[in-house]
């Protein structure tokens, strides 16, 4: 029984990336918007099945190479092509993969706002909830039937990270793991200043009472869909860098435990605090991994223990028993605010002044 | 400038307005008053977007605001208050104040993240924000969560928020239930210094006749989603219709 603990660390640190990133932005929507987003695997998903497509279409044509069907008897073919490009021309790996994140980041973002529009402006929060958990199955499964995305049933493989051309894998995969904590990190600081500024302050206002927030002029159903288009451009980010991580695109890896694992992250981390987000992450990383490497463990050990399965009711007990004893999460919401410190100075000696005033009436 | 022309407003069997029309002038003072249930709040409800009404026609500064939605109505300078305490309890009561400030540059989630773009403008309102504050007495609580509040600070602060709204006229739901009677008056006058000072006009729900009679310009009188009477304060205290239904002496 040997782990290699570098690999594992290197692994552990890019899932973690993946990881934060759709935890900030499940954090940013029902956290601090209050909208309850159970769609995240669709809008992971649209990232993966964009990463699909432009590996096999638009890699090629950047390469200067024609674009071979990435499904049908020119299967090996295709393959042998984008490893190639992706191993030779890295300037066309990088240029790929700048577009495939932005492409993936508009649609995803596109997807969020039109939803959310569609569905919030007519009834509760949670039919939205319902429409996007739904929607996620029904897109899947069309995924699952449709040739010309990701070959179907079948997948893609060979869908390289973009790292891949410095020749050392160990070295390629520090460095992509760099790149995804990056992009979390990225997508941290913006989320953290988000929450402390008047927008902070809105989506707070919108989030504990709605209908007085529109009474104040605030355009409630546009507001909702802009943190959706914020939000489901993060988690299709995240769904592009899951995709190369894991070298292949599938529809069996966003599925509703997703979503759920997800939502455990973040309401183990504290709804409302994006350190809580980070932290919810960086937990059900770790215990998604040891699980599994346990359940391989005893697996070869000849345990007839299917292990996998402990990892769901694991992650299903945290969630109820966080719900029963601190539903704030270990990192509570803070009551930030964007304009008491700067009146604060004033605010005080006001105190002073009130102290007398009861004796002056 | 605030014109009701034969509104109805059904809830399923029941009529809550059947056929109510009034006019406000601008930068006039109006009391609207009724027996409970005679559907004063969803008069306000309706005006102001919150419930689509039945048929008839609402409209404010020239604009028919039929039907519009809440927000819409509060950016053609329309803003209302409510009868139960709508403050947003978990936040501050500063932001409570300056949540409604138009045009604020933070409010956009591409430009919010870069604080030295908004941090001015910011300090600008909140400072705003604490004058208005400190008019109503509730300037030490600023920092404190509006949940804090007693019931009646809760009502000040709703007109501090209304207020911050920078309104052309003012939709106010009973705004001195709870509040301590010289403080009541406080409030009735800091209403008849805006009016004064800033033009702003008013339509104010009141259960307080003593203090109402004293500062309108006209009366209202509401009973069973119809308007019974109309006229200046002596005109309705000496009204016989109104004396039967809802002064009862
Ligand atoms: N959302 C609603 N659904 C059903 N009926 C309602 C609704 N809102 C108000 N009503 C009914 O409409 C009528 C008028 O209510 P409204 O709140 O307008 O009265 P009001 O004049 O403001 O009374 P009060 O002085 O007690 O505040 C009441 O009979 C009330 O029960
Ligand atoms: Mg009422």
């Amino acid at each position: 029984m040997s782990i290699d603990l570098l690999a594992t660390g290197i692994a552990l640190l890019t899932f973690f990336g993946i990881s934060a990133l759709m935890a900030l932005s499940l954090n940013l929507e029902y956290g601090v918007a209050g909208i309850p987003n159970f769609g995240k695997a669709l809008f992971v998903s649209i990232g993966a099945y964009t990463a699909g497509v432009t590996y096999t279409r638009l890699l090629p044509l950047l390469a200067g190479q024609e674009v071979i069907d990435p499904c049908g008897r020119t299967l090996a073919d295709a393959l042998q092509l984008r490893s190639d490009i992706m191993f030779t021309d890295p300037t066309a790996g990088w240029l790929n993969f700048a577009i495939t994140l932005l492409i993936a980041g508009l649609i995803g973002g596109a997807v969020g706002y039109g939803l959310s529009y569609i569905t919030l402006r007519l009834k509760e929060e949670w039919f939205l909830a319902l429409v996007l958990l739904v929607s996620g199955e029904i897109i899947r499964i069309v995924v699952r039937g449709y040739d010309p995305i990701i070959c179907a049933h079948n997948g893609l493989s060979g869908i390289a990270q973009p790292f891949v051309a410095v020749g050392d894998t160990q070295t390629a995969s520090i460095l992509f793991a760099a790149l995804t904590v990056g992009f979390a990190l990225i997508a941290f600081v913006y989320a953290e200043r988000l929450i402390r500024s008047p927008y902070g302050r809105l989506l707070r206002a919108i989030r504990e009472n709605e209908h007085v927030s529109q009474s104040l002029g605030k355009q409630v159903a546009r507001i909702r869909a802009q943190v959706m288009f914020i939000g489901s451009f993060m988690a299709a980010v995240a769904g592009v860098l899951f995709a190369l991580n894991i070298g292949f695109v599938n529809t069996n890896d966003y599925v509703v435990t997703l979503t759920l694992d997800v939502w455990v992250m973040v309401v183990l981390g504290g709804a409302g605090n994006m350190r809580g987000a980070l932290l919810g992450a960086a937990v059900i990383t770790i215990l998604d991994r040891v699980t599994a490497i346990v359940a391989i463990q005893l697996n070869m050990a000849g345990s007839q223990w299917e292990f996998n399965y402990f990892r769901f009711i694991l992650f299903g007990l945290l969630l109820l028993l966080m719900l029963r004893f601190r539903p704030q999460g270990i990192l509570p919401e803070r009551r930030d605010t964007t304009s008491v410190p700067l009146v604060f100075a004033e605010e005080t000696a006001d105190r002073g002044a009130g102290a007398e005033q009861p004796s002056g009436d | 400038m605030l014109h009701i022309d034969d509104v109805h407003k059904q809830y399923g069997g029941l009529l809550a307005l059947s056929g109510a029309s009034l006019e406000v002038g601008a930068g006039k003072l109006i009391g609207l008053i009724g027996p409970n249930g005679s559907g004063k709040s969803t008069l306000i409800n309706v005006i102001s977007g919150v419930t689509p009404l039945t048929s008839g026609r609402v409209t404010f500064d020239g604009h028919d605001i039929t039907n519009h939605t809440a927000d819409a109505v509060f950016r053609h300078g329309l803003i209302r208050s409510y009868q139960d305490p709508s403050v947003f309890f978990e936040m501050n009561v500063l932001d409570n104040a300056t949540l409604p400030i138009r045009a604020q540059i933070g409010e956009n989630p591409l430009l919010a993240p870069l604080r030295r773009l908004w941090r001015r403008q910011e300090e600008t309102n909140a400072h705003a924000s604490l004058d208005v504050l400190k008019s109503l007495q509730l300037a030490r609580h600023c920092a404190n969560l509006a949940s804090d509040l007693s019931g009646g600070q809760m009502k000040l602060l709703e007109l501090a928020r209304t207020l911050q709204g920078a309104p052309k006229m003012m939709l106010l739901d009973e705004p001195t239930a709870g509040v301590a009677p010289p403080l009541a008056y406080q409030i009735f006058e800091a209403i008849r210094r805006l009016r004064d000072e800033h033009g702003i006009t008013f339509l104010i729900i009141e259960h307080r006749l003593d203090m109402l009679f004293d500062f309108v310009d006209e009366l209202y009188v509401m009973h069973m989603g119809a308007i019974i009477a109309h006229g200046s304060a002596d005109d309705i205290a000496a009204n016989p219709t109104v004396r039967d239904v809802y002064l009862g002496y």
